[in-house]
């Protein structure tokens, strides 16, 4: 047991030696969560912003911003037309009200009896067509109330707001979790070069003519992966959860046991490749060729309902299909693809014949 | 007679159609320093590999410390210490890490990280990876590896190949240590002045065969009567004059050198001294020296060994 831990240790402080190794198991999931998550939540649930240009001053006009600026996600920034309309146009305004002068005059009167309605100007940019409707919208929610109020009359018909919780994830809470899939596909991969480099070495030969068992020595490199498993997955969550809120609302026994099981099945995979590989290079190359269709074929960054047919064939075969749709299964709450308890089944049954072609093939010297 | 450290009867392994070692035979008393000779390519790795417990024989029997070396592998692994023919090092730990590491396969008994260091001079370098290391230190390193369990034999597999003259001689001094404390050492090398200095029993090999085996001065004995007087090249005295020297078994020449085979040293001497006097000329550079290893080797396969 003690040769058991200090050998996990010994290949830890190799693996974190290297940097490239670090490289491809933390830095590179990390980043393409930041990058697509940046570019798919920019904009959309950020707050709109509109300029403000008030040129009546009145009371009434007062009121109105206040109606404005009780609406969520809305911010009012106060400034002459001609400096919001410069705003706008460099694209930090989404659109441009301007209340005008006599306004508040205009309503008192309309009080008394009804004359034309007064006009709000409101800038937006037809040819961003949804910010366009988004921010009439907005303008005719608030101006209906308005009027609503004016009139004295209370509503008719209002609607009333429920939740309901649609099928659809947005982008980035199905992401995390297919990243973290690719992740452990890649950190069980890539076990290969290092191990097909200590045989190169003469290490494992080396090793052979000490008392260390086999058992020992797969152990530790399995445990050392797991634990470096266990670190990207609170690593790329954490990460989820604290820059782009995606929570993780499943069964945590049921996430640990398909990290564990994932990594378990890829490092078999990595195993694989390690007893075909006869040099260092060798095992880069064949690495590559496995994990890359694995990474694009298996929907790690859109869901395999919406590929084409033929593609869906080749990821129904693929195991990381099954790893990353069952983390989304048990993460998020994802649409299954395949039954969560089909996801279980693939993975085991990969990692058993994984495990036998090495047994039979895998070359100590 | 204490019963052998290392018994070796009718060794052979084949990989494919080559026969790497193809019926070796021979023996180590328990705390001598036995060298396997050779040039590349003559079956020594595969011999001494089979011993280690690395391979298994396809035929012969290989005992190591009473052990049976292909059934009981698991037996004899904790008692003894190897060097592999490459320094197998982990790149990324220091010098002290991967000494720690390997005590701990050994339940971390035997000598310990501190000592070790002491002895093989790596102080400077206890915090340095391998990877850093000098060839030198490298093989330093290996040795000291092989001896964290403080065994009672140690296989040296080319322990000095590719260092330079000092650390060359350092190894020796660590090799010779060895002996003093009643280990037995087996050492392959090519090196044949480094098994005239080191070893008590010598094995030479070429493809696959024990050519001949014994102490370095019985090998010399065996095949060389004779010794060895030089001098320069004396540009006229004929070989037939040369040859009909008292004592003069047969004349030879290298780089610019006469070598006259002898039985009788002083005669020949006389008889060189002389012929130069009759010319006016003294003969330079005129040494004795007995046959080496190297002549042995020579002799026995008709090259020399660093071909």
């Amino acid at each position: 047991m003690q040769t058991l831990l200090q050998l996990t240790l010994a290949n830890i402080r190799s693996f974190t030696r290297d940097r490239a190794a670090v490289f491809w198991t933390m830095a590179f999931p990390l980043i393409f969560i930041l990058m697509f998550g940046a570019i798919f939540t920019g904009g959309g649930s950020a707050n709109r912003v509109f300029g403000w240009a008030d040129q009546d001053g009145s009371s009434a006009s007062a009121e109105l911003r206040v109606a404005f600026s009780a609406l969520a996600n809305v911010e009012l920034r106060d400034l002459t037309e001609e400096a919001a309309l410069a705003d706008m146009r460099t694209g930090d305004l989404q659109a441009v009200i301007v209340v005008p002068g006599g306004y508040g005059a205009g309503i008192a009167s309309a009080a008394q009896q009804p004359g034309p309605p007064i006009a709000i100007a409101v800038y937006t940019d037809p040819t961003q067509q949804s910010q366009s409707a988004d921010t009439f919208r907005f303008v005719n929610t608030v101006l209906g109330e308005i009027n609503l109020k004016l009139t004295g009359r209370g509503p008719v018909v209002v609607p009333e707001a429920r939740a309901v919780q649609t099928e659809s994830l947005t982008f980035i809470s199905y992401l995390v979790p297919s990243i973290l899939g690719m992740a452990l596909m890649q950190l069980g991969v890539f076990s290969a070069i290092p191990l097909v480099g200590d045989r190169e070495k003469g290490i494992l030969k080396r090793l052979n003519a000490t008392p260390l068992r086999r058992w020992q020595l797969v152990g530790s490199n399995v445990l050392m992966r797991l634990i470096i498993g266990i670190v990207q997955t609170v690593v790329i969550v954490s990460v989820g959860a604290l820059a782009f809120g995606v929570q993780i609302s499943g069964n945590l026994l049921l996430v640990a046991a398909l990290v564990i099981l994932g990594s378990m099945s890829f490092i078999a995979l990595g195993y694989v490749i390690a007893s075909f590989a006869r040099t260092e290079d060798a095992a880069n190359g064949m690495t590559s060729v496995v994990q890359f269709p694995l990474m694009f074929l298996s929907g790690t960054f859109f869901p395999i309902d919406s590929m084409p047919d033929f593609l869906k064939g080749i990821a129904r075969v693929l195991p990381l299909t099954y790893l990353s749709d069952g983390l989304r299964q048990v993460m998020v709450g994802g649409t299954p693809f395949s039954p969560l308890w089909l996801c279980f089944a693939v993975l085991i049954g990969f990692l058993v014949i994984c495990f036998a072609i090495s047994a039979r093939f895998f070359r100590w010297s | 007679m204490a019963e052998a450290a290392v018994q070796v009867r009718d060794l052979r392994k084949a990989y494919g159609d080559t026969l790497a070692v193809d019926g070796v035979s021979f023996e180590v008393t328990p705390g001598e320093v036995f060298g396997l000779l050779g040039p590349n390519g003559a079956g020594k790795t595969t011999t001494v590999e089979i011993l280690e417990g690395l391979r298994t024989a396809d035929s012969g029997e290989a005992t190591v410390l009473g052990v049976d070396t292909s059934r009981h592998p698991d037996r004899l692994k904790p008692r003894i210490g190897v060097a592999l023919q490459t320094a197998a090092l982990y790149p990324k730990l220091t010098v002290t890490e991967v000494l720690d590491l390997f005590r701990t396969f050994y339940g971390a008994r035997g000598r310990t990280t501190a000592d070790l260091i002491e002895t093989f001079d790596l102080g400077e370098k206890r915090s340095s990876q391998t990877r850093e290391l000098s060839g030198g230190q490298r093989q330093r390193l290996a040795v000291a590896l092989a001896l964290v369990n403080n065994p009672e034999l140690v296989f040296l597999d080319e322990p000095t190949t590719g260092l330079d003259p000092a650390a060359r001689r350092a190894l020796w001094d660590i090799i010779l240590d060895l002996r003093r404390q009643g280990t037995t050492v087996v050492l392959t090398t090519h090196y044949l002045e480094e098994a005239e200095l080191l070893c008590d029993h010598v094995a030479i090999m070429d493809h696959g065969h024990v050519l001949e085996s014994g102490t370095v001065k019985e090998l010399v004995g065996r095949h060389f009567q004779e010794r060895a007087v030089r001098f320069d090249q004396i540009d006229h005295l004929s070989d037939t004059r040369l040859a009909s020297i008292a004592g003069v078994a047969s004349v030879a020449h290298e780089h610019g050198e006469v070598v006259l085979y002898t039985r009788d040293v002083p005669g020949t001497i006389a008889g060189v001294l002389s012929m130069a006097a009759e010319s006016g000329i003294d003969p330079e550079n005129l040494t004795i020296r007995r046959p080496t290893l190297e002549d042995v080797f020579l002799a026995l396969t008709g090259r020399a060994l660093r071909d």
